[in-house]
């Protein structure tokens, strides 16, 4: 079983490589297949991670019949699709965003508070010196109520260097990144073709 | 009651919450709590079933119509439904039909499908990433720095140097990529906060979908 | 001249197989290459390191070293809780390092929740845990689901929000079951220690390919405080470095990198029964040493699939900057060339 699972992952792995080539029947293939066992792996976890328990379990088990109201709400969800009813999904929906207000408070404080309390920190070396000048710098960069003329493009234009060392290092580290994706492709395809050989 | 309801309840519902947050009281933190919860974890499973109803109606229609491809269709479906019948048959842990299918079809098609992108990326870094101006040579220089910084061969190579690659992109990353994440994160930030305030006042409201 | 206008008109196809090249020989033939760690790879094992017994548990017989006896006899009061927020296709990043975390706690006793929200992502937490646990168990000692961790597998992403905001209370009350079906309540990990919400769950360890993290430090750490580390892939990595600075976030693994530095650790430290102390990074023993032998088979290869994978990195990436010079030469010969003409 193994051996024939190992055949099955190098034959899609080369499928899906085939690609670089052109496109072709087998990476087709492959494309469709992958969204079919994804979706037909999530049902029956759904089912048995949460509709059981919190469904199947309080209603048939404990005998809760209060629970009847959110699986009421939870149903509505299933008239997304309907062309005369599917406002009635907008209730779940609602109960749902209804977290949002929480976030106002709480990305307000993560998000803005903590990060400017951080930039606001004695500038006691040169470097914090330049993390304030480049923070600052790049907001007066997205200011864009005011023309970036004479000193305050000057201070702007500091704000686009920070920026441009910024972007490369995320260039630097995407570069990584995708390079990393394709290693651990091919060191499957070499560690399996070692087994085999071995 | 096709769209005021629905957006009473988001304000209503998101005050409560704001309240959450400074309300230290027993009645909020506790019962509020705890009933909402509760009532979120029974109706959470409902959503879930409808992106796979949205999957398999889309597939059936393609068979349906023989739009052009739609041969491809009935594999879909039949992933769908063999991954699905193992899963509720056998289960999901280790050891089940289901993990084999994970590690000898998911895994290797969805990781290769993206390890695609580093032959396109180092394509793109070959034919089109040029110092045409200043400001793209600051970040070609950059990006240079930060990549050598990351392997242990740049540290191996540069091990010679009054100073090493790696404190010169460690810099980088905590000096001035830090300046300018930070630069860019507060008007995010503030950004989120705006759009989640607007969500709360009723003044966006296109989550709850089209029409009247 | 002629040979650089060549290089300009390169098939893409012939740049595909130099890449792949680069990437093959050193995953053949692999060498040694020196993995030295940074702060946040470091902050996050040192904090995980701190809820082991054998930092923790009193010394009774007072030999100066917690036997594992010792460690076993400690009333475990500490855990750590891993979100899973990753499908397949960022695996070869991520995996290496949620394996690494994984088997630094099963190691130092540190007992581990894994939990996550999307579908995709609950047969990369079985997988990891299988690797972690079969290796160890070759070595007699029994890995018991529920005792040393808790899988609680796939919840709706619905419930991502009420869930994080429950385990500041109670994580029984929150989650209810494991992937099993087992109360939570009912599992030895919760039922016989003290573990019960982020006061004691202290550290949530999240590994995504997206800012998906922050979720946990808006209201996580905002409400109750608790520590936020981060897994993540390398192209969300530099975004991170504002939190790093605030603390938001104590530590992260990035990409491949990443986990390399963690698997060093792991073998350094965790394997030496040893406490993490940054001296000792800079003057490693022999034992240490042998443990960090890549090409030996001191280590299992699904333990070191970072460290191997960094060395196909190297070359890659002395490649893709070499094409980037060469693509550069050629652009400012034909610019100049182009003047002439004008």
């Amino acid at each position: 079983m193994t051996l024939i699972g190992e055949i099955i992952a190098v034959f899609l792995t080369l499928a899906i490589f085939s690609f670089l080539y052109k496109d072709n029947p087998a990476y087709r293939f492959a494309e469709y297949l992958i969204v079919g066992v994804t979706v037909g792996y999530g049902l029956p976890l759904v089912y048995k991670n949460a509709f059981q328990p919190f469904v199947l379990q309080r209603i048939f088990v404990e005998h809760k019949f209060i629970f009847l109201i959110p699986v009421f709400f939870g149903i509505l969800f299933w008239f997304r699709f309907s062309r005369n009813y599917g406002w009635l999904s907008r209730y779940p929906i609602a109960i749902s965003m209804g977290m949002v207000g929480a976030g106002v408070t709480m990305s307000m404080n993560s998000m803005v508070l903590v990060q400017v309390r951080q930039a606001m920190i004695p500038l006691e070396t040169f470097n914090i010196f330049l993390i304030f000048l480049g923070t600052i710098t790049v907001m007066f960069y997205f200011f864009f109520s005011k023309a970036h003329t004479g000193l305050y493009g000057k201070f702007s234009r500091i704000g686009i260097w920070y920026m441009m060392i910024g972007f490369g290092a995320s260039f630097g580290y995407t570069v990584m990144a995708r390079i990393s994706l394709l290693i651990g492709r091919l060191q499957f395809l070499a560690d399996t073709f070692k087994g085999w050989i071995a | 009651m096709k769209k005021n309801i629905p957006l009473a309840i988001v304000i209503i519902l998101g005050f409560i919450f704001v309240g959450w947050t400074f309300i230290p009281a027993k009645w909020m933190q506790d019962d509020f709590y705890t009933a909402f919860l509760e009532f979120t974890k029974t109706m959470s499973p409902f959503a879930v079933f409808l992106g796979i109803y949205s999957l398999v109606s889309m597939h059936y229609n393609r068979i349906r119509r023989k739009v052009p491809k739609w041969g491809y269709s009935y594999v879909t479906l039949t992933g769908l439904v063999v991954t699905a019948t193992l899963g509720f048959v056998y289960g999901t842990q280790a050891g089940t039909p289901v993990q084999w299918i994970f590690r000898n079809f998911m895994m290797p098609i969805s990781a290769t499908m993206f390890s695609l992108l580093a032959f396109y990326m180092a394509t793109a870094a070959y034919k089109s990433f040029r110092a045409r101006s200043i400001e793209a040579t600051v970040l070609l220089v950059a990006a240079i720095i930060i990549m050598l910084g990351q392997v242990p061969l740049g540290m191996a190579i540069s091990r010679s140097w009054p100073i090493n690659i790696l404190d010169i992109s460690q810099w980088i990353m905590d000096v001035p990529n830090l300046a300018s994440k930070r630069g860019i994160l507060l008007g995010v930030g503030l950004g989120s906060v705006a759009t989640s305030l607007k969500i709360l006042l009723g003044i966006e409201r296109t989550y709850l979908g089209g029409g009247d | 001249m002629n040979f650089i206008k060549n290089l300009q008109g390169l098939d893409r196809r012939y740049v595909f197989v130099f890449i792949a090249v680069a990437i093959i020989m050193p995953l053949i033939f692999p060498f040694n290459s020196l993995t030295y760690t940074t702060t946040p790879v470091e902050n996050l094992y040192q904090l995980i390191d701190s809820y082991s017994p054998y930092v923790r548990a009193d010394d009774l017989n007072g030999d100066g070293i917690i036997s594992e006896e010792e460690a076993i006899a400690f009333k475990q009061d500490r855990a750590i809780f891993m979100d899973f927020f990753h499908d397949a296709s960022t695996m070869p990043e991520l995996f290496p390092m949620e394996v690494a975390v994984m088997r630094h706690c099963i190691y130092r006793r540190v007992p581990f929740f894994t939990f996550t929200i999307m579908e995709v992502a609950a047969p990369i937490i079985e997988e990891a845990i299988s690797v972690v646990t079969d290796e160890i168990q070759k070595t007699g000692r029994v890995i018991e689901r529920g005792k040393d961790y808790i899988n609680i597998g796939y919840k709706p992403p619905a419930l991502y929000l009420p869930i994080l905001l429950g385990m500041g209370d109670d994580i029984a009350a929150a989650v209810e079951t494991d992937t099993d079906g087992n109360r939570i309540e009912n599992l030895p990990m919760y039922r016989d220690t003290a573990i019960r919400n982020y006061t004691q769950m202290n550290l949530v360890y999240e590994t995504s390919g997206s800012d998906q993290g922050l979720s946990w430090m808006i209201y996580a750490r905002s409400r109750f405080g608790v520590n936020v580390g981060v897994g993540l892939t390398a192209v969300m990595a530099a975004d991170q470095y504002p939190y790093l600075q605030s603390g938001q976030c104590v530590g992260m693994t990035a990409g491949l990198k990443g986990a390399a530095e963690y698997e060093n650790l792991v073998d350094m430290f965790a394997m030496n029964n040893l406490t993490f102390s940054k001296g000792q990074l800079d003057n490693p023993t022999e034992a240490m040493m042998a443990n960090l032998d890549i090409t030996s088979d001191t280590v299992p290869t699904k333990f070191k699939m970072a460290r191997l994978g960094m060395n196909a990195q190297s070359v890659a990436h002395i490649l893709i900057i070499v094409f980037i010079i060469l693509g550069n030469i050629g652009y400012f010969l034909e610019k100049k060339k182009q003047n002439k003409n004008l």
